[in-house]
């Protein structure tokens, strides 16, 4: 309920399936930036880019990479974009991981630019540090046991889906912490 | 982002053509290679903010960001177009997006994160290096403006006969193979997701299998790989 990408996996939706798989679906929708643009997305009702499994997302990006081809010789486009919005602060606007690939054309009135900013240096700075010590901090983690990344990524999915499952409903909360941290 | 080349006379431009047509794929490539900026970053001639590297990838800081904490994901091989991009690297490239994704949410406290990925000058592809772009977002930042718009639906079928044919050449034929799952209840789903993971993770144990997995596999690849390169030409064209 309430879920745009669900309900097409329910065949509640006017969008048309173009392909089907036992983890993924690629649809043609409705409501999209420019007509021509096709989604992939996982079946499981995965909110966010943090929660997909390797496996999966990388399944994700091999469908995006042949739909691009696919757009690109058969639609007659120029260009493509692929997007994926992750957050409400992203503009995602459905509740459910997705890959969109955008077909482009020459002065479609499509903006996907954005102003390429002058940073001062000691911002930039400031940014990088603040980004390599995440990422110390998040690589320290991984090596400590049972985190919820091994487990999505790994055999224990299946002796251990309650860990999962716990770990799931803690990433969400994070991630609507850090929403509510906006002032 | 670089200084434009002078301008070429008539002639000079000519015979660069004529050199460029007589090049193979592979020379044309060594020459977009020593050109290409981004090559110049990965291999250290070029200074940069270097957030994340591994063995194929390196993550930068942009210097002339959208935002701040904007990330460039490159692969250090030199590819123009995803397309190019062989399909175990493109898998990695996304895992790695997901990383860097996640550190800016924790990072720099954003509410959200745009993969945004550029293919062709058409889309707003400036540099000729296949690149990832990571952009930390905030409610009301206004870095693209775009929003979803409804679309007639008899456009939907149409782009479905459109492009079908081609994807499930490009795809292996498994084409809505599936119809019925697809009506299963949805308290099935998760099920479903674990029942292939476990059939994905198997061949991890059991060491023949996975062999025999990554020969089909690559096997696959090679059908996949060849059929495209005609069109791929046309849009490495785009670039000129």
């Amino acid at each position: 309920m309430g879920c745009e990408l669900c309900d097409i996996l329910a065949g509640e939706s006017r969008a048309v399936i173009l392909y089907e798989d036992d983890t993924t679906l690629i649809a043609v929708r409705d409501n999209v930036l420019t007509p021509g643009q096709i989604t992939i997305f996982p079946k499981h009702h995965i909110p966010i880019l943090e929660m997909v499994p390797e496996n999966i997302l990388g399944h994700c990006a091999a469908l995006a990479n042949a739909v691009s081809v696919a757009v690109f010789e058969n639609l007659g486009a120029k260009g493509t974009n692929l997007l994926i919005r992750n957050g409400l602060g992203a503009g995602q606007n459905i509740p459910h991981f997705g890959i969109e690939v955008i077909p482009r054309q020459e002065n479609d009135g499509l903006n996907l630019q954005w102003e390429p900013k002058q940073l001062m240096e000691d911002e930039m700075d400031r940014t990088f540090v603040l980004l390599k010590d995440e990422l110390a901090a998040l690589q320290g983690q991984k090596e400590k046991p049972t985190p919820a990344e091994k487990i999505a990524e790994q055999k224990e999915v299946v002796s251990e889906p309650k860990e999962e499952k716990i770990n799931e409903k803690e990433k969400p909360n994070y991630l609507l912490k850090s929403v509510k941290k906006i002032p | 982002m670089v200084d434009a080349p002078p301008e070429l006379t008539e002639e000079q431009r000519r015979e660069l053509e004529k050199k460029l047509k007589s090049m193979t794929p592979d020379q044309i490539q060594q020459l977009q290679k020593q050109q290409c900026i981004f090559c110049q970053i990965i291999s250290g001639k070029i200074p940069s903010k270097k957030v994340y590297e591994d063995h194929s990838c390196l993550a930068v800081l942009d210097i002339n960001p959208a935002t701040r904490g904007h990330l460039l994901l490159l692969p250090k091989e030199h590819y123009a177009i995803m397309p190019q991009v062989p399909q175990k690297e493109l898998e990695h490239l996304f895992s790695i997006s997901k990383l860097l994704s996640r550190l800016q949410l924790r990072a720099l406290r954003v509410s959200g994160t745009n993969i945004f990925i550029a293919n062709g000058p058409a889309a707003g592809q400036r540099a000729q290096h296949f690149m990832i772009h990571l952009l930390p977002r905030k409610e009301g930042d206004h870095l693209l403006p775009v929003k979803d718009k409804l679309i007639d639906p008899s456009l939907l079928e149409k782009v479905k006969d459109t492009v079908q044919d081609r994807l499930s050449v490009l795809l292996g034929k498994r084409i809505s193979s599936r119809k019925e799952d697809s009506t299963e209840p949805a308290s099935s789903k998760p099920e479903l997701v674990e029942k292939e993971m476990k059939k994905q993770q198997k061949p991890k144990k059991n060491r023949a299998s996975k062999k025999r997995e990554i020969k089909e596999e690559s096997e696959e690849q090679k059908e996949e790989n060849s059929d495209p390169t005609a069109s791929l030409d046309e849009i490495a064209e785009l670039f000129k």
